[in-house]
């Protein structure tokens, strides 16, 4: 049997998924399914799944809204509140441990190199998600058009702020339902 | 910069944006292009560093946040971060399963779209940053539908990135 949860189990777990799973939201979200639901059974898949869906539509990272939720499902506020630190803190050192170091290394001829091969990665990635972002939704291409074309000739043309521009696109998809 | 008005700042682009790397315009915009306390290089490498390690990829931020303020400005970006993360709590509590509902998830899609446009001219100026000939044009290509095609960690993509540079350099 499972042992029961604690709020040391508990921050146990989500320290050691959320600090050891690279590739982002999606990929800790599978592994807290499997751990949480079928190994620890502290939560069930309905709840799981409501979790995973509020996520999707609060501000911010996705997979940290998910730890909040799940976590206040099994152990209350004290519980969400040491699932998104358990999450987020150790990573967020190693952040700043990798931000010094590139920069120390900055001037030095090889890891300028490295870093720019990095860098174009980035590039290459940061439209990779663009890409990911739109193609769900390329069975509507008059919306595609209008939200993702619209925001990027506001944006880009016309120097248009963000916030305007979501603001906007959230009342318009509202009035304009699928 | 004051510390707290970072942290605002940040806020602001965390909460409105729906994924890690969605806030990434609005930083742009208020501490590259407004306020002009970071560089776009610096915001490549925050990135860099935020996506080196695991965790989220939001993480970025506390890298930006160091760039900005040391040890103070990052941890306002941690907590930009980690703030947002909360307003699911209220959501769970009296939203439910009305979140599915036909409405919100059209408003949201047309969020998501959007910010995908938002995004997409964020990118174009740090590209430009990134290609600084033809073999960093190369990898920004192959990155981009790698990541695009397949389910690639893009930790191992950065590694690759990084050696292909390396080695490039050596020879």
């Amino acid at each position: 049997m499972p042992p029961k949860a604690t709020l040391a189990r508990l921050t146990a777990v989500f320290f050691r998924i959320g600090n050891t799973i690279f590739g982002g939201g999606d990929p800790m979200m599978a592994a807290f399914q499997r751990e949480l639901i079928d190994r620890q059974g502290w939560l069930t898949q309905e709840d799981y799944a409501v979790a995973y869906a509020l996520a999707r539509i609060t501000p911010g990272t996705n997979v940290l809204a998910f730890c909040a939720a799940v976590a206040w499902r099994i152990l209350g506020v004290l519980g969400s509140v040491a699932a998104v630190i358990a999450v987020t803190l150790p990573s967020a050192a190693l952040a700043v441990l990798f931000t010094v170091g590139y920069e120390a290394w900055r001037k030095n001829a090889l890891v300028t190199a490295a870093i720019g091969g990095t860098a174009a990665a980035v590039a290459g990635m940061m439209f990779s998600t663009v890409w990911l972002l739109v193609r769900p939704q390329l069975t509507s291409i008059l919306r595609v058009s209008v939200f993702f074309g619209g925001a990027f000739l506001a944006t880009w043309k016309f120097g248009v702020t963000p916030i305007p521009v979501i603001a906007i696109a959230a009342v318009a998809g509202f009035l304009w339902k699928e | 910069m004051n510390v707290f008005i970072l942290y605002l700042l940040l806020l602001k682009a965390t909460m409105t944006s729906f994924s890690g790397l969605a806030s990434l315009p609005m930083v742009r915009d208020d501490l590259v292009v407004h306020h002009r306390v970071l560089t776009d290089r610096q915001l490549n490498t925050a990135v860099v560093a935020g996506r080196t390690g695991p965790g989220p990829n939001g993480l970025y931020l506390v890298s930006v946040g160091y760039f900005v303020d040391g040890l103070p400005g990052a941890i306002a970006g941690l907590m930009a971060v980690m703030t947002p993360a909360f307003l699911i709590l209220p959501l769970m509590y009296w939203l439910g399963r009305r979140a599915e509902t036909p409405r919100v998830k059209s408003a949201i899609r047309a969020v998501i779209l959007s910010s995908a446009g938002l995004l997409l001219t964020a990118s174009l100026p740090l590209a430009r940053d990134a290609i600084t000939g033809p073999l960093t044009a190369v990898i920004v290509a192959v990155s981009a539908i790698i990541l695009s095609f397949t389910k690639l960690d893009s930790a191992w993509l950065m590694l690759g990135a990084a050696a292909v540079g390396l080695v490039a350099k050596l020879v």
